[in-house]
């Protein structure tokens, strides 16, 4: 609880900074000008822009707080985001290939069944994950060169329908409340238009995801495994098979997104297509209160996380921070949040053996 | 006694690795000693053998699919046997890598699309003491290569620069997109833009890099039509921005009410040419990159060195392609690559 409030505080922080950095700018340059003061940051169109990418991440970083609870970690999201979107653009050809109700289905079961691989060599070969995943890091992306010829593969103009998934909002679907052009638009109106399908397909992983971690036994037992894999084991936990079960799920999810980015860019060239989303996912993750070690974690904090980066990623952008810099900022903010963390979990603990 | 035979095992492959590792190291140093004198290896034609030439890229992308094409057909027309190599990660240490694997294959020449030049500039010297080095598309105007061939890319900066000048208004404010500004051919492409938009009073409010990360460079473009509601026109320096802008712009909502200039030739930007949502594109023959390499490589190992000129720079011109020679220009292409 205190981890959530502590990001969601981190959070407003961001935006109110954002807000007061543009409301300066306004103040030094535009004023004189009777321009009046707007923010970019805080507006409609950039939360539209906004959602979409939160959602598409957020759905890497629940398939990465799988493993990373289990006490693993998964380096190859990226990989598979890109195999699975080379694969599927390939099979339908620009619609002039196999069906899609056929192909996503199919590399969809291919996204398990890279997760059942690698679950087999972390869970019965006792390979460490951190390295069977770094190879698969390195395998599937140049298995996705090698199938594609090295050539950017796309849908072209086919698959109208599926590719709202990746960019669509809740208006599309009711194109009587849109707006006539030039006309404005209704609130109602506006508020769907916020609503855009990644997201959507995001809280429903989530909700899912969440479901099964905190309130099932299986997701208990992933805790206990991932805080201690020997007594967990000891108390009668199936722990090998829990564990290929968190790498299945986590390369499905994985899978999905990936074909989500797909729709979303519909321009994937193999050599560098979801190249360190693995590590976004990573970040958000432990933003969001996983610890690398296992057994801690929790769903509504690696979103909060995730949105956190997408947000800083976006503000360096409004703020017209130089392009160059913009990792310093990702990288200063996550810093800044865990050390945070850590200081108010110490003082916290502190306080609580004093008053003992 | 299961043990006893893995043990066994580990020891026997050991033993062979380092045999092989010293075998290699052994010839290697041989054929350093023998290769001392520059032209005595290169005057050496195969006789027997075809010749053999290389050419690096410096990444993956449709372009070096074109350059690819031309190379197969300067192989067949001159009779030399082309590697083609890409490299994954498109990084300097990587380029390195194959270069060095190339010269251990013994080719008689290699021509590169060096990543960062400046840096690089040592090991393509290395590299030019042992094989005859020319660099295509990215030039390194400092090191010992023998030629350069590809585009001007300052005067591909200032087509575009006309191209932004044709269809909007003196004083448009623009936005730069590129991958990132450290490359030289974006340096130069800007630079060229800059001076033929200065007449104009165009102004380059902004400059948005993405790493080539396809999924951002389209966030850059939403995110600079939020801050900048009046933008005029964007301008996408390397291939795929060309694709992202238009897509950025789509989903912004503002297609047809902001202009695009984009450089090369993928799908997507020829496909935005002619709906209309793109005003043009400025396009490198990457075909003539891999035939022109070739063909010089070939008459160097030949020890014919007549086609490179004074200044050392064999320029390809470029073409600015628009709605009225779009289809001329893509069924041109389509031959090439051999789609239908």
């Amino acid at each position: 609880m205190r981890k959530i409030l502590g990001l969601v505080g981190l959070i407003i922080a961001l935006c109110l900074v954002a807000y007061f950095w543009e409301w300066f700018q306004w103040y030094q340059h535009d004023r004189d000008l009777g321009v009046l003061f707007s923010s970019n940051f805080l507006s409609l169109t950039n939360f539209k822009n906004l959602f979409p990418w939160i959602g598409l991440f957020g759905i890497l970083a629940l398939a990465q707080c799988l493993a990373i609870i289990t006490g693993g970690i998964d380096l190859s999201i990226g990989s598979v985001v890109c195999l699975i979107s080379v694969i599927s653009c390939i099979l339908i050809n620009k619609g002039e290939g196999w069906s899609p109700f056929l192909v996503f289905p199919l590399v969809l079961c291919l996204a398990g069944l890279i997760g059942v691989w690698h679950g087999l060599l972390i869970s019965y070969f006792n390979i460490q994950p951190f390295v069977v995943t770094l190879c698969g890091l390195f395998a599937y992306r140049s298995f996705a060169r090698f199938f594609a010829g090295d050539t950017t593969q796309g849908f072209g103009n086919a698959l109208p329908n599926w590719k709202w998934l990746g960019k669509g909002t809740l208006l599309d679907w009711f194109p009587s409340f849109q707006p006539v052009s030039g006309g404005s638009s209704s609130t109602l109106a506006m508020i769907m238009d916020l609503i855009s399908a990644p997201l959507v397909i995001m809280l429903f992983f989530a909700i899912i995801v969440g479901l099964f971690l905190h309130l099932s036994p299986a997701g208990r037992h992933l805790f206990a495994l991932g805080a201690n894999e020997e007594s967990a084991r000891f108390s009668g936990i199936q722990t090998r098979r829990l564990k290929l079960l968190a790498y299945v799920i986590c390369s499905f999810i994985a899978g999905i997104g990936g074909l989500l980015f797909a729709f979303k860019v519909n321009s994937v060239q193999p050599s560098d297509f979801g190249n360190f989303y693995e590590l976004y996912a990573v970040a958000g993750a432990v933003l969001g209160g996983c610890s690398l070690r296992g057994g801690t974690g929790n769903v509504i904090g690696v979103i909060l996380g995730i949105a956190l980066i997408m947000v800083l990623r976006n503000l360096v952008n409004i703020l017209g921070i130089r392009s160059e810099l913009e990792y310093v900022v990702i990288g200063g903010a996550i810093l800044v949040g865990v050390c945070a963390d850590e200081f108010f979990l110490r003082r916290s603990q502190r306080k609580r053996t004093l008053e003992a | 006694m299961f043990r006893y035979f893995v043990n066994l095992l580990c020891v026997t492959f050991l033993a062979g690795g380092l045999l092989i590792s010293l075998g290699c190291g052994g010839k290697q140093q041989e054929t350093s000693v023998s290769s001392t004198p520059e032209s005595t290896q290169q005057s050496v034609p195969a006789t027997s053998k075809k010749i053999k030439v290389a050419f690096i890229t410096n990444n993956a992308s449709d372009f070096w699919k074109i350059a690819e094409a031309g190379t197969k057909k300067a192989a067949q027309d001159f009779g030399v046997e082309v590697i083609f190599r890409i490299p994954s990660s498109g990084t300097a240490e990587q380029q390195q890598q194959i270069l060095q694997d190339l010269i251990t294959l013994g080719v008689a020449g290699v021509a590169i699309s060096p990543k960062d030049p400046e840096n690089q500039t040592e090991m393509l010297n290395e590299a030019a003491k042992k094989v005859n080095l020319i660099t295509q598309d990215s030039d390194a105007p400092n090191s010992l290569r023998k030629c350069y061939i590809g585009t001007n890319n300052f005067d591909a900066g200032v087509e575009a620069g006309k191209l932004i000048q044709a269809c909007t208004p003196p004083g448009s404010k623009i936005i730069i997109c590129v991958g990132t500004l450290d490359a030289q051919n974006a340096r130069d492409r800007l630079e060229g833009l800059k001076k033929q938009i200065a007449s104009t009073n165009h102004q380059i409010i902004d400059t948005r890099t993405d790493e080539t990360d396809r999924a951002k460079a389209i966030a850059n473009v939403q995110d600079a039509l939020v801050r900048y509601p009046d933008v005029a026109c964007f301008v996408g320096l390397w291939s795929y921005n060309g694709p992202a802008i238009l897509n950025g712009v789509r989903d912004s909502g503002k297609l047809g009410q902001v202009k695009i200039v984009c450089f090369d030739e993928e799908e997507e930007t020829l496909q935005g040419i002619k709906d209309g949502y793109i005003y043009g594109t400025v396009v490198q023959r990457p075909f003539e990159f891999g035939y022109q390499s070739v063909r010089v490589l070939k008459e160097l190992a030949e020890g014919n060195a007549s086609s490179i000129p004074e200044n050392k720079q064999i320029f390809i011109p470029t073409l600015s392609v628009t709605k009225e020679n779009v289809d001329a220009f893509w069924s041109e292409l389509k031959q090439i690559l051999g789609k239908s």
